[in-house]
């Protein structure tokens, strides 16, 4: 096991390695650099010459490529051009409250739709199951943004019961029910957006399971249908949701760039977009390595989990 | 694992969080009920961007982190629109040779951490600035023809300022810079990621007390700034990415102030709990033509252009209404003492339009015009100037894109657009007006060269005849319009809207960029 797990992290290396260099690329391809997207026409030539040498745009574009890459391997992001700041503490800030957003939601919205998908599942064709796909159809042609505003117009300005923006009122950084307050709208937000998707997964393997012979076994036996649908059919229905989950890792990073700009969440999305933006690449480069990680490793974890519960898979090795 | 009991617990969880949070809702709707009565002592400005942890006098240019620096440190003095207030110095005086401008400073400054404001931290802020390798903000401004600006500390309070030669904006050039202390920074060699940013010591009317990456900036109140102990205990500036969700807190109250659009007032102020504020950032948007483009080398063609164009519709498009934007018919902005009326302004005359095309012989022509898509306003005025332009039988390809791509292919002399829509905010002498028009500057978007503008302007520079260099300026403004290659559209006010319990703004007085002059004159009824 311990050598599988090697083999599959130096495996990912030059994956790694690949990744960096495509996003460098097309950031290089952009029509204008981080400091043209600064000068104003109050800064003379020279000043604005001064700043691209200091960065080193005034070298060739591999070089600028290996500087990057020297930095990272002596394990430091560097600094973003635009605000100065050290990427790192950057990311260290804002990493947290981005998790503590997207995995809250993603738990509850895998708890929400495996429910909602076996039942929907199992009832194929009828009311019930209509009205789950109809609200799933709902939930993915409705655009988050739109959602989130609709919401902070209801709860936080209509009726006031939620406040509006960032997640602590400033200066009661510690109360967990202030937290939780500014944590309902933007987590109901997400949950919306993730369900949909799940559930229809959840259902479709649902659908997938019932023809199998087991079930007409368990029903042989006089099992009921609902002992069925959650002792037996549930758990061949969550082996893939493991991989689901383990792919949805880099959502830690990245997972709620929309919904954490329109509330003011301070996690990673209005940062990235930000650095998008300006065209900030030291900053673009480090979220992009780090969300492709997280890919990497949730896929490695998805497969050693699968091997550690499916004695199918175990026996195949 | 059983997974039904782990469903039922996590149901369980998931209720009980649902709960809880209820409960915290009337908890909190009561406490605001009467914190709203109790007056406040925190002003909350929303700000579209992250000022940073690192801002510092010498290297930080942004909008949001000069707001932060202008309520930390103090310059000598700032000069805005022909008004000069002073800071830490209590007058700038110029020799009668008009090359050396001496500062009598202030001798009741402190610096927050209790040490005395000095000459030498003046000599060695504007020293680091003339650094190259600092990259400062200012630096090529305080080099004058090559050779830098010398200080020279005459005693404590006494600064002389030695210019290598005369030049007429001068005491421009040399304002606005935020001092910071000697004894803090001395020695630093990277200002831009020095750790002491994160914990300045100013002389300004706020000392920060808390920054959130992505969050806010939080002050609290200088009781020793020289100029009075601020009113409002504190001051934060809260970051807002989304435009809408900001507008949405200030109706409810949750920030005091937002910079708005002219189109968004119809929808804030509604009740008497929000009041809004303008003021002239002196910022003119304008329509540059590419001199470079092969359908406009015929100074018809340019002119029937002007003609066709309605400012009056562009304003209203854009602004709303003749309230928020100025018509503006030279470079210079209305209020700049340099103006003049006295130009070919381009007045809406179709009829005209059409008569100087077919005189050019020029039909079925098509132009393409680059502008900013993501600004509101420019997207407007784009719409128009199709209209306009089809009316007298130009088509026109409208080319939104990202600020910064449009800004490189205005840079670009080969670029394939005809047109391009921009705007700019330069200084208040017309001199630092220079970079958009001479020949070898890559801000000279028309890419126009002539000779004539360029020896006017070196001529303005030097001239310190005020009469002469009214002469000069109006002359170069004539001649700006005469060449028909930069059509200035308006100048728009920058609205900034406050709750109403708010006073003082007046005192504070509304600048360009930094917003307050003075943030210690604000105060809540």
């Amino acid at each position: 096991m311990a050598k599988y797990i090697l083999k599959r992290i130096l495996q990912a290396i030059p994956l790694l390695l690949i990744i960096s260099i495509i996003c460098f690329t097309l950031i290089q391809l952009a029509p204008y650099n981080a400091i043209d997207a600064m000068t104003t026409p109050k800064m003379p030539q020279e000043t604005v010459e001064l700043i691209k040498a200091k960065y080193g745009f005034d070298k060739p574009i591999y070089m600028q490529y290996f500087l990057w890459l020297k930095g990272i391997l002596s394990g430091h992001f560097g600094y973003s051009i635009v605000t100065h700041e050290s990427i790192s503490n950057d990311l260290i800030a804002r990493i947290p409250a981005t998790i503590v957003l997207v995995l809250p939601a993603y738990i509850i919205s895998i708890v929400i739709s495996i429910i909602l998908g076996l039942t929907a599942g199992a009832n194929k064709n009828k009311m019930v199951d209509k009205i789950i796909d109809g609200f799933c159809s709902i939930g993915i042609a409705i655009p988050s943004f739109w959602f989130a505003m609709i919401m902070i117009f209801i709860f936080g300005y209509k009726f006031a019961i939620l406040p509006i923006l960032g997640m602590n009122t400033i200066g009661v950084d510690g109360s967990f029910t202030d937290f939780l307050l500014h944590f309902i709208m933007p987590c109901s937000v997400l949950i919306i957006a993730f369900l949909p998707e799940l559930i229809r997964y959840v259902r479709s393997s649902t659908i997938s399971q019932i023809t199998e012979g087991y079930v007409m076994v368990q029903t042989a036996f006089g099992s009921s249908k609902r002992e069925i649908l959650f002792k037996h059919v549930s758990k061949n229905v969550l082996l893939p949701i493991i991989t689901k989950a383990g792919m949805a890792l880099p959502m830690l990073v990245t997972g709620a760039m929309i919904t954490e700009t329109v509330f003011g969440w301070p996690g990673v999305g209005p940062y990235f977009i930000n650095a998008v933006r300006g065209l900030d690449y030291p900053v673009i480069m480090a979220i992009l390595i780090l969300s492709s990680s997280l890919v990497i490793i949730g896929n490695l974890l998805s497969d050693i989990i699968y091997c550690l519960i499916d004695p199918r898979i175990k026996e195949m090795e | 694992m059983n997974f039904k009991k782990l469903s039922k617990v996590l149901v369980g969880v998931t209720a009980a969080i649902f709960l809880l949070s209820g409960c915290g809702a009337a908890k909190n709707t009561a406490s605001n009920g009467t914190g709203t009565k109790a007056k406040p002592d925190t002003f909350i400005y929303g700000i579209g961007g992250d000022p940073g942890n690192s801002v510092n006098v010498i290297t930080t240019s942004d909008r949001f982190g000069l707001m932060e620096i202008k309520a930390l440190y103090s310059p000598l003095y700032m000069y805005n629109a022909d008004k000069i207030v002073y800071f830490l110095a209590e007058n700038m005086t110029q020799s009668a040779d008009k090359l050396t401008y001496t500062a009598k400073l202030r001798k009741d400054v402190k610096w927050s951490d209790g040490a005395k404001f000095t000459a030498d931290d003046v000599v060695f802020t504007y020293n680091e600035m003339l650094k190259e390798k600092n990259a400062g903000w200012a630096y090529s401004q305080l080099i004058f023809n090559g050779k830098p600006v010398k200080l020279e500390k005459v005693d404590d309070y006494t600064v002389n300022f030695i210019l290598p030669e005369v030049s007429a904006p001068g005491i421009e050039l040399l304002a606005n810079i935020f001092i910071m202390p000697k004894h803090i920074y001395e020695g630093e060699t990277n200002f831009e990621n020095s750790e002491k940013n994160a914990k300045p010591v100013g002389t300004g009317p706020y000392k920060l007390a808390e920054y959130k990456a992505g969050q806010y900036v939080k002050m609290v109140k200088n009781d020793d700034y020289f100029l009075g102990a601020p009113k409002i205990n504190n001051v934060i500036f809260r970051v807002i990415p989304d435009a809408n969700t900001a507008k949405l807190s200030l109706q409810k109250g949750e920030i005091n102030a937002l910079v708005v659009q002219s189109s968004d007032l119809k929808d804030l102020i509604k009740g008497d709990n929000l009041t809004p504020y303008t003021y002239d950032e002196g910022r003119i948007a304008y329509m540059v033509l590419n001199s470079n483009s092969s359908k406009l080398k015929d100074t018809n063609v340019r002119q029937a252009i002007f003609y066709a164009l309605n400012r009056t519709d562009l304003i209203n498009a854009a602004f709303g209404s003749e309230e928020y934007a100025k018509k503006a018919y030279t470079f210079l902005p209305n209020e700049n003492k340099f103006h003049t009326d006295n130009v070919e302004k381009y007045e809406f005359n179709q009829s005209k339009a059409k008569e100087l095309l077919a005189k050019a012989g020029v039909s079925g022509l098509k132009l393409k015009l680059g502008y900013s898509g993501s600004d509101v306003p420019s997207q407007k005025e784009a719409a128009i100037i199709e209209q306009n332009l089809k009316a007298v039988g130009i088509d026109v390809e409208l080319a939104g894109g990202e600020s910064a791509a449009i800004s490189q292919q205005m840079k670009n002399e080969k670029s394939n657009y005809d047109m391009f829509l921009n705007g700019y905010i330069m200084g208040i002498d017309p001199d630092t007006f220079n970079s958009l028009f001479i020949s070898n500057s890559q801000y000279n978007y028309s890419h126009y060269k002539d000779k004539e503008i360029d020896d006017l302007f070196n001529a303005g520079r030097v001239e310190t005849d005020k009469g002469k260099r009214v002469e000069i300026y109006n002359k170069i403004q004539n001649k700006l319009q005469g060449n028909a290659y930069f059509y200035p559209i308006l100048e728009n006010k920058r609205i900034v809207v406050m709750s109403s319990n708010l006073t003082g703004v007046k005192e504070a007085s509304l600048v360009p960029v930094y917003t307050f002059e003075d943030m210690s004159k604000l105060y809540f009824k």
